[in-house]
């Protein structure tokens, strides 16, 4: 029988020494994300929920724990290995749209594309057909400061996706924009999910849970809500109150 | 979309940042170009000065003497046993390590004669190498009876065993013109030409063909003089008259043109202050290529920490930041190369004291630029490695 979770956490812990002070970020966090689920994590600020889409990420190494994509133990990976993992299993979506400013709309969806095999013809041909999928196909020559918040989202978007990977990391992808944009890219977000795509999103917005099939709270460190299942908090379900716990 | 689109999109927005690296790079190899090229154009036309001496080595034969001398006046010579070259030691000259950069070998014998009576210096010589060796020899009057071909040049002259040539000062003092018959210590000779004047002492020789002179003077074979013309722009000449030395050890080896050789250490005095300047100005540039890039890598934290995130590996960054040096410094090194060439053409004269114009050395112009181009990724590989190694997480500001 197939597997069906994608992203499996064990009792993950991570303490940051800024200024010498030990600042702990995460106190055993463990869940479960199956396979094309979409999944808020809310929390106030400082809750650690950056802290684990990094890790997650694998930008930022636990300081226990351990963390499974596809049953593959992400930290056992070498730095340099665990960057071709984020190219093929991963896609970002930051805040604030990250595109790179002085790169058109259609070369920050190759950016990913970059290092890979393809070639140049097929690379354009892939942005173009995932610029048009989130509608800004029309714009795929414009600078990202020609181009709207929105817009700017959408193609942070396709360049989040346009190398098909499993797994969408998205951080506080609406906080830039305004509450009629914003539902207007958590409807990408949705359409991109019904395909099969898995995403996790860490929002403060409450109105984006409603797009979710569930919502992780974190609390200093701390998962304090969801089921559970053989030991790890899994989820709070999906429903009306899907958004319990979020600010 | 691949690395190197990133990097011409990356300094086709950062257009100061790019033109400086340019500038800066190009500033420095403009001087080194210029530099460089003012010494070679310099040692080029020392080279060719050394060559029109004529002869730069003379071998005359070693006397087991003493030289008297007062406060720097020579008295005279004591000689003890004065030592014989001939013509067989001629094969020795070529076989020396360095014979290749051996030119023209003019062996002479040097006598005082009569003619028409009077004291003067006659020199036998061989007239293809000795004119050869010596082309600012030309004829003023030809025997009309020669052929039109050796009026020409002297070095074509085939004297014949009773012709003569004489200088210009001979020739007027004595009322003789080609064609004339005067009397050699009781020999009839034919003045086969007369030389225009050369404004030194040759003016008042006479020359008649090797053998002859060695006859008249009762010395067969045997040579009062070699003057040897060596490719001294490619070879020291001292070495050469070391060689010399020991090929032919009854001769008295003397490298001439000393005051081209003092104008060559001159030059190689100016190529060392040169050489100086070149390696400070590209240790200049390449301070200025390091403090830009890694001033871009400080502006671009954010945009690597992105790079990283979406799956460029450290080597990638690197790549990104080596190849923006190695374009900038390519283009800065075709800038100086065309800006140094410009400089050593134009102003030689001011550099190194040069009359000629520089020579434009296209067949340098790659290699400087790929030299630049590598120096300037050279430069930049210590903000490669900080890019490199950038936290993509703080890049981000996760936390």
């Amino acid at each position: 029988m197939e597997n069906n979770t994608l992203v499996r956490a064990e009792q993950l812990t991570k303490t940051y020494y800024p200024g010498g002070e030990p600042v702990v970020a995460l106190r055993g966090v463990s869940f479960r994300i199956e396979r094309g689920e979409a999944v808020a994590v809310m929390g106030a600020s400082g809750s650690g929920k950056s802290t684990l889409l990094s890790i997650i990420g694998g930008l930022n190494p636990p300081g226990g724990g351990e963390i499974f994509i596809d049953d593959l133990d992400l930290y056992s990976l070498s730095a340099e290995r665990r960057a071709d993992f984020r190219r093929e299993y991963l896609g970002f979506v930051f805040q604030q749209f990250q595109l790179i400013p002085y790169l058109t709309a259609l070369e920050n969806v190759m950016l990913p594309l970059t290092t890979t095999a393809y070639s140049g013809q097929i690379k354009k041909e892939m942005a173009a057909a995932v610029l048009e999928r989130v509608g800004v196909i029309d714009k795929s020559r414009r600078l990202p400061n020609e181009l709207s918040g929105g817009e700017q989202e959408r193609v942070a978007i396709a360049r989040a996706v346009v190398n098909a990977p499993p797994l969408l990391l998205a951080d506080e992808p609406t906080g830039s924009l305004d509450s009629r944009t914003a539902g207007e890219i958590m409807d990408l977000f949705k359409e991109l999910n019904n395909s099969g795509l898995t995403i996790l999103m860490v929002t403060h917005n409450p109105d984006n849970c409603v797009y979710m099939d569930r919502t992780i709270t974190m609390q200093d460190g701390m998962l304090i809500s969801g089921d559970r299942e053989e030991g790890l908090p899994v989820a709070i379900p999906a429903g009306s109150d899907r958004c319990q716990g979020g600010q | 979309m691949s690395l190197y689109k990133i990097v011409i999109q990356n300094l086709y927005r950062r257009k100061i940042g790019t033109l400086m690296l340019v500038i800066g790079q190009a500033a420095g190899i403009a001087i080194a170009v210029a530099l460089f090229m003012t010494v070679d154009a310099a040692r080029l036309e020392l080279g060719n000065q050394i060559d029109e001496f004529g002869a730069n080595l003379v071998i005359v034969p070693r006397s087991e003497g003493m030289e008297l001398s007062y406060g720097g006046t020579s008295i005279s010579q004591v000689s003890f046993e004065l030592m014989r070259i001939t013509e067989a030691d001629l094969p020795q000259i070529r076989e020396i390590p360095d014979g290749n950069s051996i030119n023209v070998v003019s062996p002479k014998m040097v006598s005082t004669a009569e003619l028409n009576g009077k004291p003067v210096i006659l020199v036998g010589v061989l007239p293809n190498r000795e004119f050869l060796m010596k082309p600012w020899f030309e004829f003023a009057a030809v025997d009309v009876s020669r052929p039109e071909e050796e009026a020409k040049d002297p070095v074509h002259m085939e004297l014949e065993s009773d012709n003569l040539l004489i200088g210009a000062a001979v020739a007027e003092a004595m009322d003789l013109s080609a064609g004339d018959l005067a009397d050699l210590n009781g020999t009839v000779f034919k003045v086969a030409a007369v030389f225009k004047t050369t404004g030194s002492t040759e003016d008042g020789l006479i020359y008649a063909q090797l053998p002859v002179v060695q006859e008249l003077v009762g010395k067969p074979q045997e040579l009062s003089m070699i003057e040897i013309s060596a490719y001294c722009n490619e070879c020291p000449v001292e070495e050469i008259a070391a060689q010399l030395t020991a090929a032919l050890p009854n001769g008295r080896v003397t490298a001439l043109g000393q005051a081209a050789l003092l104008r060559g250490e001159t030059i190689e005095r100016f190529a060392l202050i040169a050489n100086l300047l070149a390696a400070a100005a590209l240790a200049a540039a390449i301070l200025l290529v390091l403090t830009l890039m890694t001033g871009a890598v400080s502006e671009r934290t954010r945009e690597i920490g992105i790079f990283r995130a979406i799956g460029f590996r450290r080597s990638h960054i690197m790549q990104i930041i080596l190849l923006e040096a190695f374009t900038g410094g390519f283009v800065g090194g075709l800038c100086g190369f065309l800006a140094g060439s410009l400089v050593a053409a134009t102003a030689g004269f001011y550099l190194a004291g040069i009359t000629g114009a520089a020579a434009w050395q296209w067949n340098l112009l790659l290699p400087i630029a790929c030299g630049s181009a590598l120096l300037a990724a050279a430069a930049a590989l210590t903000p490669a490695i900080k890019a490199a190694s950038l936290d993509p997480l703080e890049a981000l500001r996760f936390i």
